[in-house]
Protein backbone atom coordinates (compact mmCIF):
# COMPACT_ATOMS: atom_id res chain seq x y z
CA UNK A 1 0.00 0.00 0.00
CA UNK A 2 1.27 3.17 -0.64
CA UNK A 3 1.37 6.17 2.12
CA UNK A 4 0.11 9.00 0.05
CA UNK A 5 -2.33 10.23 -1.13
CA UNK A 6 -6.27 9.18 -0.28
CA UNK A 7 -7.43 5.53 0.53
CA UNK A 8 -10.61 4.23 2.08
CA UNK A 9 -10.23 0.73 2.98
CA UNK A 10 -13.72 -1.35 3.27
CA UNK A 11 -15.45 1.70 4.12
CA UNK A 12 -18.97 0.90 5.53
CA UNK A 13 -21.37 2.97 7.41
CA UNK A 14 -25.14 2.26 8.42
CA UNK A 15 -27.55 3.84 9.30
CA UNK A 16 -30.06 2.37 11.68
CA UNK A 17 -30.45 -0.76 9.15
CA UNK A 18 -29.83 0.51 6.27
CA UNK A 19 -26.01 0.33 5.06
CA UNK A 20 -25.46 3.59 2.68
CA UNK A 21 -21.77 2.68 2.43
CA UNK A 22 -20.65 -1.13 1.74
CA UNK A 23 -17.13 -1.94 2.09
CA UNK A 24 -16.26 0.45 -0.97
CA UNK A 25 -12.46 0.53 -0.91
CA UNK A 26 -10.73 3.54 -3.55
CA UNK A 27 -7.41 4.74 -3.57
CA UNK A 28 -7.10 8.71 -4.99
CA UNK A 29 -3.09 9.21 -5.64
CA UNK A 30 -1.77 12.58 -5.98
CA UNK A 31 -2.44 14.73 -8.79
CA UNK A 32 -5.08 12.36 -9.91
CA UNK A 33 -8.28 13.57 -11.60
CA UNK A 34 -10.82 10.73 -10.52
CA UNK A 35 -14.30 10.52 -10.59
CA UNK A 36 -17.28 8.82 -8.20
CA UNK A 37 -20.25 8.05 -10.34
CA UNK A 38 -23.56 6.14 -10.12
CA UNK A 39 -26.75 6.34 -10.02
CA UNK A 40 -28.98 8.18 -7.53
CA UNK A 41 -29.26 7.11 -3.79
CA UNK A 42 -25.69 5.27 -4.20
CA UNK A 43 -23.98 7.02 -1.59
CA UNK A 44 -21.62 9.13 -3.38
CA UNK A 45 -22.54 12.11 -1.39
CA UNK A 46 -22.27 10.10 1.71
CA UNK A 47 -18.60 8.95 1.00
CA UNK A 48 -17.60 12.48 0.88
CA UNK A 49 -19.09 13.08 4.08
CA UNK A 50 -17.26 10.12 5.42
CA UNK A 51 -13.88 11.57 3.68
CA UNK A 52 -14.73 15.14 5.28
CA UNK A 53 -15.20 13.51 8.74
CA UNK A 54 -19.58 14.66 8.35
CA UNK A 55 -20.01 11.18 9.54
CA UNK A 56 -17.72 8.54 11.16
CA UNK A 57 -17.48 5.24 9.29
CA UNK A 58 -19.37 2.04 11.37
CA UNK A 59 -15.86 -0.16 10.01
CA UNK A 60 -13.09 0.60 7.88
CA UNK A 61 -10.68 3.34 8.18
CA UNK A 62 -10.36 6.04 5.75
CA UNK A 63 -6.45 7.22 5.12
CA UNK A 64 -4.85 10.67 3.99
CA UNK A 65 -1.33 11.09 3.27
CA UNK A 66 -0.29 7.90 5.45
CA UNK A 67 -2.43 9.30 8.46
CA UNK A 68 -5.91 7.72 9.38
CA UNK A 69 -8.60 9.93 9.28
CA UNK A 70 -10.71 8.71 11.78
CA UNK A 71 -12.47 10.53 14.83
CA UNK A 72 -11.03 13.52 13.29
CA UNK A 73 -13.85 16.95 13.30
CA UNK A 74 -14.14 18.73 9.58
CA UNK A 75 -12.07 21.54 10.30
CA UNK A 76 -9.55 19.14 11.13
CA UNK A 77 -9.49 17.10 8.04
CA UNK A 78 -9.43 20.20 6.47
CA UNK A 79 -6.51 21.37 8.32
CA UNK A 80 -4.55 18.17 6.81
CA UNK A 81 -5.20 19.00 3.06
CA UNK A 82 -8.83 18.00 2.25
CA UNK A 83 -11.24 20.81 1.18
CA UNK A 84 -14.89 20.07 -0.57
CA UNK A 85 -17.52 21.98 -2.00
CA UNK A 86 -21.23 21.14 -1.46
CA UNK A 87 -24.01 19.64 -3.69
CA UNK A 88 -26.23 22.29 -2.93
CA UNK A 89 -23.72 25.06 -2.74
CA UNK A 90 -23.09 26.78 0.64
CA UNK A 91 -21.37 29.92 0.53
CA UNK A 92 -21.68 32.58 3.54
CA UNK A 93 -24.53 34.04 1.65
CA UNK A 94 -24.44 37.41 3.29
CA UNK A 95 -20.17 37.87 3.20
CA UNK A 96 -18.85 39.42 -0.13
CA UNK A 97 -17.32 37.07 -2.58
CA UNK A 98 -13.98 38.99 -1.70
CA UNK A 99 -14.80 38.35 2.28
CA UNK A 100 -16.00 34.48 1.19
CA UNK A 101 -12.23 33.61 0.08
CA UNK A 102 -10.41 35.75 2.50
CA UNK A 103 -12.03 33.80 5.68
CA UNK A 104 -10.83 30.39 4.09
CA UNK A 105 -7.40 31.54 4.54
CA UNK A 106 -8.02 30.54 7.43
CA UNK A 107 -6.18 27.85 8.68
CA UNK A 108 -3.29 29.79 7.72
CA UNK A 109 -3.79 32.50 9.89
CA UNK A 110 -1.46 33.54 12.51
CA UNK A 111 -3.58 36.29 14.08
CA UNK A 112 -6.96 35.39 16.90
CA UNK A 113 -9.10 37.54 18.65
CA UNK A 114 -5.66 38.98 20.85
CA UNK A 115 -4.57 40.57 17.12
CA UNK A 116 -7.40 41.20 16.09
CA UNK A 117 -8.19 43.71 19.52
CA UNK A 118 -4.60 45.00 19.28
CA UNK A 119 -3.99 45.66 15.30
CA UNK A 120 0.08 46.15 15.37
CA UNK A 121 2.09 46.41 12.73
CA UNK A 122 2.33 42.20 11.60
CA UNK A 123 -1.54 42.24 12.27
CA UNK A 124 -1.92 44.69 9.19
CA UNK A 125 1.15 42.99 7.05
CA UNK A 126 -1.19 39.95 7.56
CA UNK A 127 -4.42 41.21 6.49
CA UNK A 128 -2.43 42.97 3.47
CA UNK A 129 -1.04 39.79 2.35
CA UNK A 130 -4.05 37.80 2.61
CA UNK A 131 -6.17 40.88 0.55
CA UNK A 132 -3.57 40.44 -1.97
CA UNK A 133 -3.84 36.96 -2.28
CA UNK A 134 -7.94 36.85 -2.34
CA UNK A 135 -7.45 39.21 -4.85
CA UNK A 136 -5.31 37.37 -6.61
CA UNK A 137 -7.10 34.35 -6.99
CA UNK A 138 -10.27 36.33 -7.64
CA UNK A 139 -8.86 37.63 -10.51
CA UNK A 140 -7.60 33.51 -12.02
CA UNK A 141 -10.90 32.61 -11.71
CA UNK A 142 -12.42 36.29 -12.95
CA UNK A 143 -14.33 36.75 -9.74
CA UNK A 144 -12.75 40.08 -9.17
CA UNK A 145 -15.28 41.88 -10.79
CA UNK A 146 -17.91 40.75 -7.97
CA UNK A 147 -15.98 40.84 -5.42
CA UNK A 148 -17.90 42.95 -3.66
CA UNK A 149 -21.22 41.57 -4.11
CA UNK A 150 -22.48 40.03 -1.37
CA UNK A 151 -22.26 35.89 -2.29
CA UNK A 152 -26.14 35.18 -2.22
CA UNK A 153 -26.67 37.92 -5.71
CA UNK A 154 -23.63 35.50 -7.44
CA UNK A 155 -25.64 33.88 -10.84
CA UNK A 156 -25.42 30.40 -10.23
CA UNK A 157 -22.34 29.74 -12.39
CA UNK A 158 -20.79 31.95 -10.57
CA UNK A 159 -21.35 30.73 -7.10
CA UNK A 160 -20.39 27.52 -7.82
CA UNK A 161 -17.00 28.80 -8.88
CA UNK A 162 -16.81 30.86 -6.08
CA UNK A 163 -17.35 27.52 -4.14
CA UNK A 164 -14.56 26.34 -5.75
CA UNK A 165 -12.42 29.64 -5.31
CA UNK A 166 -13.54 29.32 -1.43
CA UNK A 167 -12.48 25.49 -1.11
CA UNK A 168 -8.84 26.74 -2.81
CA UNK A 169 -7.89 29.38 -0.66
CA UNK A 170 -7.64 26.29 2.21
CA UNK A 171 -4.70 25.21 -0.06
CA UNK A 172 -5.73 21.90 0.00
CA UNK A 173 -3.95 19.04 -1.65
CA UNK A 174 -7.47 17.39 -2.65
CA UNK A 175 -10.24 18.63 -3.50
CA UNK A 176 -13.25 16.85 -2.88
CA UNK A 177 -15.87 18.67 -5.70
CA UNK A 178 -19.39 17.47 -5.40
CA UNK A 179 -21.51 17.59 -8.52
CA UNK A 180 -20.05 20.28 -9.37
CA UNK A 181 -21.83 21.04 -12.79
CA UNK A 182 -25.15 20.10 -11.26
CA UNK A 183 -27.67 22.97 -12.98
CA UNK A 184 -25.44 24.40 -15.56
CA UNK A 185 -25.83 24.16 -19.23
CA UNK A 186 -24.28 22.91 -21.58
CA UNK A 187 -21.91 25.80 -22.53
CA UNK A 188 -21.34 26.18 -18.59
CA UNK A 189 -20.23 22.53 -18.04
CA UNK A 190 -17.31 23.25 -21.16
CA UNK A 191 -15.98 25.61 -19.19
CA UNK A 192 -16.08 23.78 -15.58
CA UNK A 193 -14.48 20.58 -17.75
CA UNK A 194 -11.43 23.16 -18.32
CA UNK A 195 -11.85 25.31 -14.80
CA UNK A 196 -11.02 21.84 -13.13
CA UNK A 197 -8.86 20.40 -15.95
CA UNK A 198 -6.85 24.13 -15.26
CA UNK A 199 -6.76 23.37 -11.27
CA UNK A 200 -5.52 20.57 -11.48
CA UNK A 201 -2.60 21.55 -13.86
CA UNK A 202 -1.80 25.02 -11.75
CA UNK A 203 -2.24 23.62 -8.15
CA UNK A 204 -1.00 20.24 -8.71
CA UNK A 205 -3.19 18.76 -6.60
CA UNK A 206 -5.77 15.65 -6.59
CA UNK A 207 -9.16 16.06 -7.41
CA UNK A 208 -12.12 13.89 -6.74
CA UNK A 209 -15.39 14.46 -8.62
CA UNK A 210 -18.88 13.55 -8.08
CA UNK A 211 -20.59 13.87 -11.22
CA UNK A 212 -24.53 12.56 -12.69
CA UNK A 213 -23.57 14.16 -16.25
CA UNK A 214 -21.41 11.90 -18.18
CA UNK A 215 -19.96 13.84 -20.57
CA UNK A 216 -18.29 15.80 -18.00
CA UNK A 217 -16.91 12.60 -16.14
CA UNK A 218 -15.51 10.95 -19.31
CA UNK A 219 -14.11 14.21 -20.60
CA UNK A 220 -11.92 14.96 -17.60
CA UNK A 221 -11.21 11.86 -15.15
CA UNK A 222 -8.27 9.85 -15.36
CA UNK A 223 -9.64 7.21 -13.19
CA UNK A 224 -13.34 6.09 -12.14
CA UNK A 225 -14.97 4.52 -9.71
CA UNK A 226 -18.72 3.70 -9.85
CA UNK A 227 -20.81 2.88 -6.80
CA UNK A 228 -24.35 1.25 -6.46
CA UNK A 229 -26.52 0.94 -4.13
CA UNK A 230 -23.54 1.58 -1.62
CA UNK A 231 -21.36 -0.84 -2.98
CA UNK A 232 -18.59 -0.22 -5.42
CA UNK A 233 -18.98 -2.05 -8.70
CA UNK A 234 -16.06 -1.00 -10.85
CA UNK A 235 -13.24 0.95 -11.44
CA UNK A 236 -10.86 2.37 -13.98
CA UNK A 237 -10.30 4.89 -16.75
CA UNK A 238 -12.70 5.96 -18.80
CA UNK A 239 -12.73 3.28 -21.93
CA UNK A 240 -13.08 0.74 -19.19
CA UNK A 241 -15.92 2.20 -17.65
CA UNK A 242 -17.69 2.61 -20.76
CA UNK A 243 -17.53 -1.16 -21.58
CA UNK A 244 -18.00 -2.53 -18.11
CA UNK A 245 -21.57 -4.23 -18.06
CA UNK A 246 -22.08 -3.91 -14.71
CA UNK A 247 -22.09 -0.28 -15.08
CA UNK A 248 -24.39 -0.44 -18.20
CA UNK A 249 -26.53 -2.01 -16.13
CA UNK A 250 -26.64 -0.01 -13.36
CA UNK A 251 -27.21 2.54 -15.52
CA UNK A 252 -29.92 1.47 -17.72
CA UNK A 253 -31.64 0.06 -15.05
CA UNK A 254 -32.21 3.73 -13.27
CA UNK A 255 -31.58 6.57 -15.87
CA UNK A 256 -31.18 5.20 -19.52
CA UNK A 257 -30.82 8.94 -21.08
CA UNK A 258 -27.79 9.74 -18.65
CA UNK A 259 -26.27 6.22 -19.91
CA UNK A 260 -22.70 5.74 -20.13
CA UNK A 261 -22.72 5.58 -23.90
CA UNK A 262 -23.12 8.80 -24.43
CA UNK B 1 -1.39 52.42 8.68
CA UNK B 2 1.78 52.34 9.98
CA UNK B 3 2.57 52.30 13.51
CA UNK B 4 1.23 50.95 16.90
CA UNK B 5 -1.62 53.62 17.08
CA UNK B 6 -4.04 53.22 14.00
CA UNK B 7 -7.08 55.16 13.18
CA UNK B 8 -9.30 53.41 14.99
CA UNK B 9 -7.35 53.13 18.13
CA UNK B 10 -6.92 56.73 18.38
CA UNK B 11 -10.83 57.06 18.00
CA UNK B 12 -10.56 54.50 21.15
CA UNK B 13 -8.39 56.89 22.98
CA UNK B 14 -10.56 60.38 21.74
CA UNK B 15 -13.56 58.41 22.90
CA UNK B 16 -11.91 57.81 26.70
CA UNK B 17 -10.73 61.52 26.79
CA UNK B 18 -14.30 62.55 26.05
CA UNK B 19 -15.68 60.41 28.83
CA UNK B 20 -13.34 61.82 31.29
CA UNK B 21 -13.97 65.27 29.53
CA UNK B 22 -17.86 64.84 30.48
CA UNK B 23 -16.98 63.28 34.17
CA UNK B 24 -15.20 66.38 34.40
CA UNK B 25 -18.35 68.48 33.52
CA UNK B 26 -20.77 66.41 35.13
CA UNK B 27 -21.42 68.16 38.13
CA UNK B 28 -22.88 71.10 35.75
CA UNK B 29 -26.06 67.81 34.41
CA UNK B 30 -28.81 67.44 36.45
CA UNK B 31 -28.68 64.05 38.52
CA UNK B 32 -31.60 63.00 36.39
CA UNK B 33 -30.36 63.54 32.93
CA UNK B 34 -26.96 62.44 34.72
CA UNK B 35 -28.54 58.68 35.76
CA UNK B 36 -30.48 58.36 32.38
CA UNK B 37 -27.39 58.87 30.61
CA UNK B 38 -25.31 56.68 32.14
CA UNK B 39 -28.46 54.09 31.38
CA UNK B 40 -28.10 54.57 28.35
CA UNK B 41 -24.30 53.45 28.20
CA UNK B 42 -24.77 50.53 30.25
CA UNK B 43 -27.56 49.80 27.79
CA UNK B 44 -25.36 50.16 25.09
CA UNK B 45 -22.34 47.87 26.38
CA UNK B 46 -25.51 44.97 27.24
CA UNK B 47 -26.49 45.57 23.43
CA UNK B 48 -23.21 45.62 21.39
CA UNK B 49 -22.29 42.49 23.88
CA UNK B 50 -24.83 40.49 22.88
CA UNK B 51 -24.76 41.66 19.44
CA UNK B 52 -21.81 39.74 19.10
CA UNK B 53 -23.60 36.54 20.02
CA UNK B 54 -26.94 36.88 18.60
CA UNK B 55 -25.96 39.24 15.35
CA UNK B 56 -22.79 38.07 14.34
CA UNK B 57 -21.80 34.80 15.46
CA UNK B 58 -25.91 33.73 14.39
CA UNK B 59 -26.03 32.09 18.27
CA UNK B 60 -29.64 33.08 20.09
CA UNK B 61 -28.90 33.48 23.41
CA UNK B 62 -31.37 34.37 25.73
CA UNK B 63 -29.08 34.20 28.62
CA UNK B 64 -27.62 37.74 28.47
CA UNK B 65 -29.35 39.10 31.86
CA UNK B 66 -27.77 36.14 33.53
CA UNK B 67 -24.24 37.28 33.23
CA UNK B 68 -25.16 40.39 34.19
CA UNK B 69 -26.33 39.70 37.18
CA UNK B 70 -23.05 37.64 37.87
CA UNK B 71 -21.57 40.66 37.24
CA UNK B 72 -23.29 42.45 39.37
CA UNK B 73 -23.27 40.92 42.30
CA UNK B 74 -19.41 39.78 42.15
CA UNK B 75 -18.96 43.14 41.50
CA UNK B 76 -20.62 44.47 44.57
CA UNK B 77 -19.66 41.89 47.17
CA UNK B 78 -16.28 42.97 46.01
CA UNK B 79 -16.73 47.06 46.79
CA UNK B 80 -19.10 46.23 49.48
CA UNK B 81 -18.74 42.95 51.59
CA UNK B 82 -15.35 42.32 50.80
CA UNK B 83 -13.91 46.01 50.94
CA UNK B 84 -12.52 46.08 54.28
CA UNK B 85 -10.15 43.06 52.99
CA UNK B 86 -9.31 44.46 49.64
CA UNK B 87 -8.50 48.06 50.88
CA UNK B 88 -5.24 47.37 52.11
CA UNK B 89 -4.21 46.03 48.65
CA UNK B 90 -4.60 48.63 46.91
CA UNK B 91 -2.95 50.53 49.36
CA UNK B 92 -3.79 54.33 49.33
CA UNK B 93 -5.28 53.76 45.83
CA UNK B 94 -8.91 53.19 47.11
CA UNK B 95 -10.28 54.66 43.64
CA UNK B 96 -9.11 51.66 41.74
CA UNK B 97 -11.05 49.13 43.60
CA UNK B 98 -14.07 50.01 41.30
CA UNK B 99 -11.91 49.06 38.32
CA UNK B 100 -10.53 45.99 40.15
CA UNK B 101 -14.45 45.31 40.71
CA UNK B 102 -15.52 45.83 37.52
CA UNK B 103 -12.84 43.81 35.96
CA UNK B 104 -13.67 40.22 38.47
CA UNK B 105 -17.25 40.61 37.63
CA UNK B 106 -16.50 40.61 33.75
CA UNK B 107 -14.24 37.75 34.23
CA UNK B 108 -16.66 35.46 36.58
CA UNK B 109 -19.29 36.31 34.38
CA UNK B 110 -17.16 35.80 31.36
CA UNK B 111 -16.39 32.19 33.71
CA UNK B 112 -20.21 31.47 33.72
CA UNK B 113 -20.47 31.80 29.71
CA UNK B 114 -17.87 29.35 29.52
CA UNK B 115 -19.71 27.04 31.58
CA UNK B 116 -23.04 27.70 29.90
CA UNK B 117 -21.96 27.65 26.36
CA UNK B 118 -19.30 24.53 26.47
CA UNK B 119 -22.47 21.72 26.80
CA UNK B 120 -25.16 24.38 25.09
CA UNK B 121 -23.22 25.61 22.35
CA UNK B 122 -23.85 22.82 20.13
CA UNK B 123 -27.43 23.32 20.44
CA UNK B 124 -28.94 25.57 17.83
CA UNK B 125 -32.02 28.14 17.17
CA UNK B 126 -34.65 27.40 19.09
CA UNK B 127 -32.53 25.21 21.27
CA UNK B 128 -30.02 27.01 22.22
CA UNK B 129 -32.54 30.05 22.91
CA UNK B 130 -34.29 27.79 25.49
CA UNK B 131 -31.09 26.57 27.23
CA UNK B 132 -29.77 29.80 27.97
CA UNK B 133 -33.36 31.19 29.05
CA UNK B 134 -33.18 27.98 31.60
CA UNK B 135 -29.52 29.38 32.40
CA UNK B 136 -30.75 32.93 33.09
CA UNK B 137 -33.74 31.69 35.41
CA UNK B 138 -31.40 29.47 37.40
CA UNK B 139 -29.01 32.30 37.71
CA UNK B 140 -32.01 34.43 39.73
CA UNK B 141 -32.99 31.66 41.36
CA UNK B 142 -29.23 30.99 42.87
CA UNK B 143 -29.15 34.68 43.82
CA UNK B 144 -32.46 34.70 45.70
CA UNK B 145 -31.26 31.68 48.25
CA UNK B 146 -28.05 32.13 48.67
CA UNK B 147 -28.42 34.58 52.16
CA UNK B 148 -24.86 36.02 51.80
CA UNK B 149 -25.94 38.58 48.95
CA UNK B 150 -29.62 38.98 50.49
CA UNK B 151 -31.65 36.26 49.40
CA UNK B 152 -34.30 37.55 47.25
CA UNK B 153 -34.07 41.51 48.54
CA UNK B 154 -30.45 41.77 47.26
CA UNK B 155 -27.83 44.00 48.41
CA UNK B 156 -28.23 47.34 49.01
CA UNK B 157 -26.20 50.54 49.86
CA UNK B 158 -23.97 49.81 47.19
CA UNK B 159 -21.76 52.57 47.03
CA UNK B 160 -22.38 54.64 43.61
CA UNK B 161 -18.91 54.75 42.20
CA UNK B 162 -20.56 54.31 38.61
CA UNK B 163 -19.76 57.98 36.47
CA UNK B 164 -20.18 58.99 33.43
CA UNK B 165 -16.14 58.16 33.12
CA UNK B 166 -16.01 54.77 33.91
CA UNK B 167 -19.55 54.03 32.15
CA UNK B 168 -18.62 55.38 28.99
CA UNK B 169 -15.13 54.33 29.01
CA UNK B 170 -15.98 50.99 29.19
CA UNK B 171 -18.52 51.71 26.38
CA UNK B 172 -16.21 53.12 24.05
CA UNK B 173 -13.76 49.94 25.03
CA UNK B 174 -17.08 47.45 24.23
CA UNK B 175 -18.10 48.66 20.96
CA UNK B 176 -14.15 49.33 20.10
CA UNK B 177 -13.70 44.96 20.89
CA UNK B 178 -16.25 44.30 18.88
CA UNK B 179 -15.69 46.08 15.79
CA UNK B 180 -11.92 45.07 16.02
CA UNK B 181 -12.81 41.31 16.43
CA UNK B 182 -15.34 42.02 13.46
CA UNK B 183 -12.83 43.98 11.14
CA UNK B 184 -10.57 41.26 10.64
CA UNK B 185 -9.52 37.80 8.94
CA UNK B 186 -9.78 36.18 11.85
CA UNK B 187 -13.36 37.97 12.48
CA UNK B 188 -15.08 37.44 9.31
CA UNK B 189 -15.29 33.53 11.17
CA UNK B 190 -18.17 34.43 13.35
CA UNK B 191 -19.80 35.95 10.18
CA UNK B 192 -18.88 33.02 8.64
CA UNK B 193 -20.27 30.48 11.59
CA UNK B 194 -23.61 32.64 11.36
CA UNK B 195 -24.02 32.23 7.50
CA UNK B 196 -23.21 28.85 7.53
CA UNK B 197 -22.04 26.60 10.20
CA UNK B 198 -21.52 23.04 7.86
CA UNK B 199 -19.60 25.06 5.21
CA UNK B 200 -17.66 27.21 7.88
CA UNK B 201 -16.62 23.83 9.45
CA UNK B 202 -15.15 22.67 5.89
CA UNK B 203 -13.33 25.78 5.58
CA UNK B 204 -11.09 24.36 8.28
CA UNK B 205 -13.02 27.08 10.79
CA UNK B 206 -13.03 25.60 14.65
CA UNK B 207 -16.99 26.72 15.17
CA UNK B 208 -17.05 25.46 18.37
CA UNK B 209 -14.20 27.64 19.37
CA UNK B 210 -15.72 30.85 17.45
CA UNK B 211 -19.00 30.05 19.36
CA UNK B 212 -16.86 30.18 22.78
CA UNK B 213 -14.80 32.95 22.23
CA UNK B 214 -18.62 35.03 20.92
CA UNK B 215 -19.72 33.86 24.17
CA UNK B 216 -17.22 34.03 26.46
CA UNK B 217 -16.19 37.93 25.46
CA UNK B 218 -20.23 39.12 25.30
CA UNK B 219 -20.88 37.11 28.97
CA UNK B 220 -17.23 39.48 29.99
CA UNK B 221 -18.72 42.61 29.00
CA UNK B 222 -22.39 41.57 30.20
CA UNK B 223 -20.81 41.02 33.81
CA UNK B 224 -19.25 44.78 33.71
CA UNK B 225 -22.31 46.23 32.50
CA UNK B 226 -23.50 44.42 35.53
CA UNK B 227 -20.55 46.11 37.71
CA UNK B 228 -21.77 49.83 36.42
CA UNK B 229 -25.42 49.12 37.39
CA UNK B 230 -25.00 48.06 40.66
CA UNK B 231 -22.93 50.79 41.28
CA UNK B 232 -25.35 53.30 39.69
CA UNK B 233 -29.14 51.95 41.24
CA UNK B 234 -26.98 51.43 44.37
CA UNK B 235 -28.97 48.02 44.92
CA UNK B 236 -29.27 45.43 43.15
CA UNK B 237 -32.03 42.59 43.61
CA UNK B 238 -32.47 39.01 41.45
CA UNK B 239 -35.60 39.75 40.06
CA UNK B 240 -34.13 42.69 37.89
CA UNK B 241 -32.11 39.97 36.13
CA UNK B 242 -35.34 38.33 34.69
CA UNK B 243 -36.14 37.08 31.49
CA UNK B 244 -37.58 40.63 31.02
CA UNK B 245 -33.70 42.06 30.80
CA UNK B 246 -32.67 39.58 28.21
CA UNK B 247 -36.03 40.12 26.28
CA UNK B 248 -35.01 43.82 26.67
CA UNK B 249 -31.18 43.16 24.96
CA UNK B 250 -32.38 41.05 22.51
CA UNK B 251 -35.26 43.56 21.60
CA UNK B 252 -32.29 46.07 21.29
CA UNK B 253 -30.20 44.02 19.20
CA UNK B 254 -33.24 42.84 16.75
CA UNK B 255 -34.53 46.89 16.30
CA UNK B 256 -30.59 47.77 15.31
CA UNK B 257 -30.47 45.12 12.61
CA UNK B 258 -28.96 42.17 14.15
CA UNK B 259 -24.84 42.37 13.67
CA UNK B 260 -24.80 46.35 12.94
CA UNK B 261 -22.62 48.11 14.80
CA UNK B 262 -24.07 51.64 15.35
CA UNK B 263 -28.05 50.14 14.53
CA UNK B 264 -27.45 48.39 17.77
CA UNK B 265 -26.10 51.69 19.52
CA UNK B 266 -28.59 53.66 18.28
CA UNK B 267 -31.28 51.08 19.08
CA UNK B 268 -29.98 51.25 22.69
CA UNK B 269 -29.96 54.57 23.01
CA UNK B 270 -33.74 55.18 21.69
CA UNK B 271 -34.89 52.37 23.66
CA UNK B 272 -33.39 53.51 26.95
CA UNK B 273 -34.86 57.32 26.54
CA UNK B 274 -37.80 56.25 25.20
CA UNK B 275 -38.39 54.25 28.61
CA UNK B 276 -37.75 57.32 30.67
CA UNK B 277 -40.21 59.68 28.49
CA UNK B 278 -43.07 56.84 28.87
CA UNK B 279 -42.19 57.28 32.86
CA UNK B 280 -45.09 59.88 32.42
CA UNK B 281 -47.41 57.70 31.25
CA UNK B 282 -48.07 55.59 34.18
CA UNK B 283 -49.70 52.48 33.49
CA UNK B 284 -49.82 52.91 29.82
CA UNK B 285 -45.91 52.95 29.71
CA UNK B 286 -45.58 49.22 28.48
CA UNK B 287 -48.79 49.52 26.21
CA UNK B 288 -47.21 52.65 24.79
CA UNK B 289 -43.54 50.94 24.64
CA UNK B 290 -44.99 47.85 23.09
CA UNK B 291 -47.41 49.48 20.27
CA UNK B 292 -43.82 51.59 19.58
CA UNK B 293 -41.79 48.26 19.14
CA UNK B 294 -44.34 46.87 16.78
CA UNK B 295 -44.98 49.76 14.83
CA UNK B 296 -41.18 50.03 14.29
CA UNK B 297 -40.38 46.27 13.37
CA UNK B 298 -42.77 46.67 11.08
CA UNK B 299 -41.48 49.64 9.48
CA UNK B 300 -38.15 48.80 9.90
CA UNK B 301 -38.16 45.04 9.89
CA UNK B 302 -33.87 44.51 8.72
CA UNK B 303 -33.19 47.04 11.78
CA UNK B 304 -32.74 50.69 12.44
CA UNK B 305 -30.06 51.80 9.97
CA UNK B 306 -29.67 49.77 6.60
CA UNK B 307 -26.16 50.61 4.95
CA UNK B 308 -25.64 48.89 1.91
CA UNK B 309 -24.81 45.62 2.76
CA UNK B 310 -21.57 45.59 3.53
CA UNK B 311 -19.93 46.78 1.11
CA UNK B 312 -16.84 48.80 2.07
CA UNK B 313 -16.23 46.28 4.42
CA UNK B 314 -13.55 44.33 2.61
CA UNK B 315 -11.86 47.23 2.01
CA UNK B 316 -12.11 48.70 5.30
CA UNK B 317 -8.84 46.95 7.09
CA UNK B 318 -6.27 46.56 4.31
Amino acid sequence: MSASGLQLNRVTIRFGGLTAVSEVSATVRPGELAGLIGPNGAGKTTVFNLITGVYAPTEGTIEFAGRALTGLKPFEITARGIARTFQNIRLFGSLTVFDNVRVAFHLHLQQGPGQSLFRGPSFHREERELSERTRELLEIFKLDRVRNEPARSLPYGDQRRLEIVRALATQPELLLLDEPAAGMNPAEKVELMKLIQFIQERYKLAILLVEHDMKVVMGICQRIHVLEYGRKIAEGTPAQIRENPAVIAAYLGYEPENGPTV
Amino acid sequence: MPGWLNRSQLVLAAALLAAGVAQFLSNRLDSYVLSVAMGVGINIILASSLNLINGFTGQFSLGHAGFMAVGAYTAAVLTGKLAPQLQPIFGGHVELLFPFALIVGGLVAAVAGGLVGAPSLRLKGDYLAIVTLGFGEIIKVIFQNVEYVGGAKGLNAIPDYSNLFWVFGTTAITVYTVWALMNSTYGRGFLAVADDEIAAEAMGLNTTRYKMVAFVVGAFFAGIAGGLFAHLNNSINPSGFDFNKSIEIVVMVILGGMGRHTGVILAAILLTVLTELLRQFGDYRMVIYSLLLILLMLTRPQGLLIWPIRKSASRRTT
